[in-house]
């Protein structure tokens, strides 16, 4: 009896441990459909955390559509990468994922094309450069969500104070302007140049853009170490970081921090998206946004960025999807969210509703700046891990630019051949 | 049951299937656990090395041992090894030797020891990333105490990014490691100091030893144990120490200030097979320095008697 007793108490154990791997969603008998959405955090605090969001529109969906529920599950931007790939390998895919990238996934054939899970109206409804984005070898996959695109930020008063009259226009403007604040205003970091993990990738490509470099060229190939782009880090480095005209460490200084330090007004100048906007004024920084400085003049197109809505294929449920994303997408939905965290639509309705309203006064350089935006090069299956390997080690680029580029393009280029 | 087993064993006499089964249902639990948490999860370390798994997560079949070949041809790698044993080395012999004093101290008699040896445990029972996080923020280049009183003291001329620079964050994360580390290696040797006998110093005493003597000819041999304990079990911790690093730099800038297992959370980002072939020669190191501490230790041990 001991014995059976015994092995009853493991089995149970064994059982409990591995009851927790075994959730499935799915129709149950009376048709019913749990839709699993899985979604990023964009709020910075509980009160505007997306749940509340996602979790509306849900409910209004489920009030429209008896048989589909939604089960929502938001998750913040520095765990959903990792929690993403978990549920992947763990096979508990979700349906519909919104979250920063989508090539990846395409790679291994998981996902539905567009065309399958949005219904005509709403896919017109995107704005084409975005559109586009979302494609790979000419299909798309990739749904834009909401975007953002960067500008160059800086402290009217701090200019003031350093006897400045004009936004710099070219990096030796900048670079004028940065040695006049560190002689008059000290205590302020003239220029915030963020090459920590958090935004490496888009910090640096800015000022590759700026020399006329970038990540890759017209056929698709990475160029991580090209001539423009290590000379770019070179100007960097004799320019910027040597004279102490930025942070002392940029390869450990993350975006957060350059933000922050700009809302408190201890930073005269950064590059910066439309969320500055609002901390700026939460700081009472008195800001101006311009065009990014290039080398020889502003920028004609700076760098867009998108965040991404994708559906699996893994759970069937591709008409589900559909109902759902066309919900979500209608101009109600995705205005609010804009409103909400003053994001930049990726819609055609809702843009125009933003631009019209007038309510959105800040965000008007940004809409201009939209049509012209480069992106990433989103739609390469192996963007996201060479992304992974810039954010590691592309900031050390401006300590030696061209060993540290040299031996990041070695890793994309094992990444390509690895695909 | 019981019958049938009595039955095949017609022999014997008393308790019947419970005694058959001998140790087992003591030790099968214990068993039991430590194949489900330890054995199971190394399985799946090593067999993760041996895949290709995509950034997405999706496994893409076997990768043979070109993760292996990947992990020791990056160039980050000899330099978060020797970063590793310095690491190591560093930390733990600074505890052992501060610790050694401290549990000393307390083996004193004095007033208000009862309120320092609570004050010892207050690093031990605060969270790691607690700490370091406080730390973290203490070091901090705009805003950080530490920064401000250093400077007010005349130590450094403004305030310095310290963790942002590897040749000063290396020297604050060991402070860190130390910090934390000292309460339970003081309270082993603590408890090692203890039990040594009275008898034993009085007769040091009776043949005339001085203190260093008695300290070096009595103390350390009998405390032996105590500080083996410590030691090895300080070598696991500071080797895998993994919060301290990843609150304060995660490694940054690149692997400049990353230990081997900190690379390891690194390489994950990218290439989660590569990431598990970092986590087996991690866990290959450790045994290895493990036996390689313990048999050094025995062999002294004999050389003694």
């Amino acid at each position: 009896m001991n014995k059976r007793m015994f092995v009853a108490a493991c089995t149970i154990g064994v059982l409990t441990l591995t009851a927790c791997g075994g959730k499935d969603g799915g129709a149950s008998a009376n048709g019913e459909v749990t839709l699993k959405l899985v979604a990023a955090d964009y709020g910075d605090k509980a009160s505007n955390s997306s749940t509340a969001y996602w979790n509306d529109v849900a409910q209004r969906f489920t009030a429209a559509n008896p048989k589909i529920k939604v089960d929502v599950q938001v998750i913040n931007w520095n765990d959903i990468d990792s929690q993403v790939k978990t549920m992947i390998q763990s096979g508990n895919v979700p349906d519909v994922l919104q979250t920063g990238g989508y090539a990846d996934k395409v790679a291994d054939d998981l996902l539905y094309k567009a065309d399958e899970v949005l219904s005509e109206p709403t896919r017109k409804n995107l704005i084409d450069s975005f559109a586009k984005a979302g494609e790979v070898d000419g299909t798309q996959y990739g749904i834009p969500f909401v975007s953002s695109a960067r500008a160059f930020f800086y402290n009217k008063t701090l200019f003031a104070k350093a006897g400045i009259t004009e936004a710099p226009r070219n990096w030796d403007e900048l670079k004028a302007a940065a040695q006049k604040i560190k002689a008059k205003v000290p205590g302020v970091t003239p220029y915030a140049l963020p090459l920590g993990p958090e935004e490496a990738q888009g910090e640096s490509l800015i000022w590759e853009l700026g020399n006329g470099g970038g990540y890759t060229d017209a056929k698709g190939g990475y160029t991580l170490d090209a001539k423009a782009n290590v000379e770019a880090f070179s100007w960097l480095k004799t320019n910027l970081v040597g004279p102490g005209l930025t942070y002392a460490n940029p390869a450990t200084t993350d975006r957060k921090t350059a933000f922050a330090d700009f809302a408190a007004g201890k930073t005269a100048m950064l590059n910066g998206h439309p969320s500055l906007i609002q901390m700026s004024k939460d700081g009472k920084v008195d800001y101006g946004v311009a065009p990014i400085p290039g080398k020889s003049g502003p920028l004609a197109s700076t760098l867009g960025v998108a965040d991404w809505m994708m559906a699996f294929k893994d759970g069937g449920h591709k008409e589900e999807v559909r109902k759902f994303l066309d919900f979500a997408y209608s101009k109600e939905n995705t205005l609010k969210f804009d409103e909400t965290y003053n994001l930049m639509p990726v819609t055609e309705d809702t843009l125009k509703e933003m631009t019209a309203n007038g309510k959105h006064k800040d965000l008007e350089p940004f809409f201009t700046l939209l049509p012209n935006a480069v992106f990433y090069p989103l739609g390469d299956t192996t963007w996201d891990a060479v992304s992974a390997e810039i954010k590691k080690s592309g900031g050390t680029a401006v300590n030696d630019p061209a060993k540290v580029l040299g031996e990041l393009q070695k890793k994309a280029e094992a990444a390509v051949a690895d695909q | 049951m019981s019958t049938t087993s009595s039955a095949t064993r017609p022999g014997r006499k008393g308790p019947g299937g419970l005694a058959r089964l001998g140790p087992l249902p003591w030790i099968g639990p214990a068993t039991l656990l430590i194949v489900l948490v330890v054995l199971w999860p190394v399985y799946e370390m090593v067999r993760t090395s041996f895949l290709k798994i995509s950034s997405s997560g999706f496994v893409r079949g076997s990768a043979g041992t070109d993760k292996y070949k990947q992990l020791f041809e990056d160039p980050a790698l000899p330099s978060v090894v020797v970063s590793t044993v310095m690491w190591t080395i560093v930390v733990v012999t600074t505890t052992m030797v501060i610790s050694l004093a401290l549990a000393q101290l307390f083996n004193q008699r004095f007033p208000g020891r009862r309120v320092t040896r609570w004050a010892l445990i207050a690093p031990w029972a605060a969270s790691l990333v607690m700490t370091a996080i406080g730390f973290k923020w203490m070091l901090n280049q705009t805003s950080g105490v530490l920064n401000t009183v250093m400077k007010d003291l005349g130590l450094i001329d403004g305030p310095k990014d310290w963790l942002g620079d590897p040749s000063t964050a290396w020297p604050w994360m060991m402070f860190v490691a130390v910090f934390v580390s000292l309460p339970f290696t003081t309270y082993t040797l603590l408890a090692g100091l203890q039990t040594i006998p009275t008898e034993v110093y009085e007769a040091a005493k009776v043949d005339g030893t001085n203190t260093w003597q008695t300290y070096l000819r009595i103390t350390l041999p009998l405390l032996r144990p105590a500080l083996l304990v410590g030691m090895v079990i300080n070598l696991i911790n500071v080797f895998n120490s993994f919060p301290i690093i990843w609150s304060m730099t995660r490694g940054g800038p690149d692997s400049d200030t990353a230990t081997t297992t900190v690379f390891m959370y690194q390489l994950k980002n990218a290439d989660i097979g590569q990431s598990a072939a970092m986590s087996v020669v991690n866990f290959a190191l450790v045994v290895v320095m493990v036996v390689l501490f313990l048999k050094a230790a025995r062999w002294n041990q004999e050389e003694n008697r």
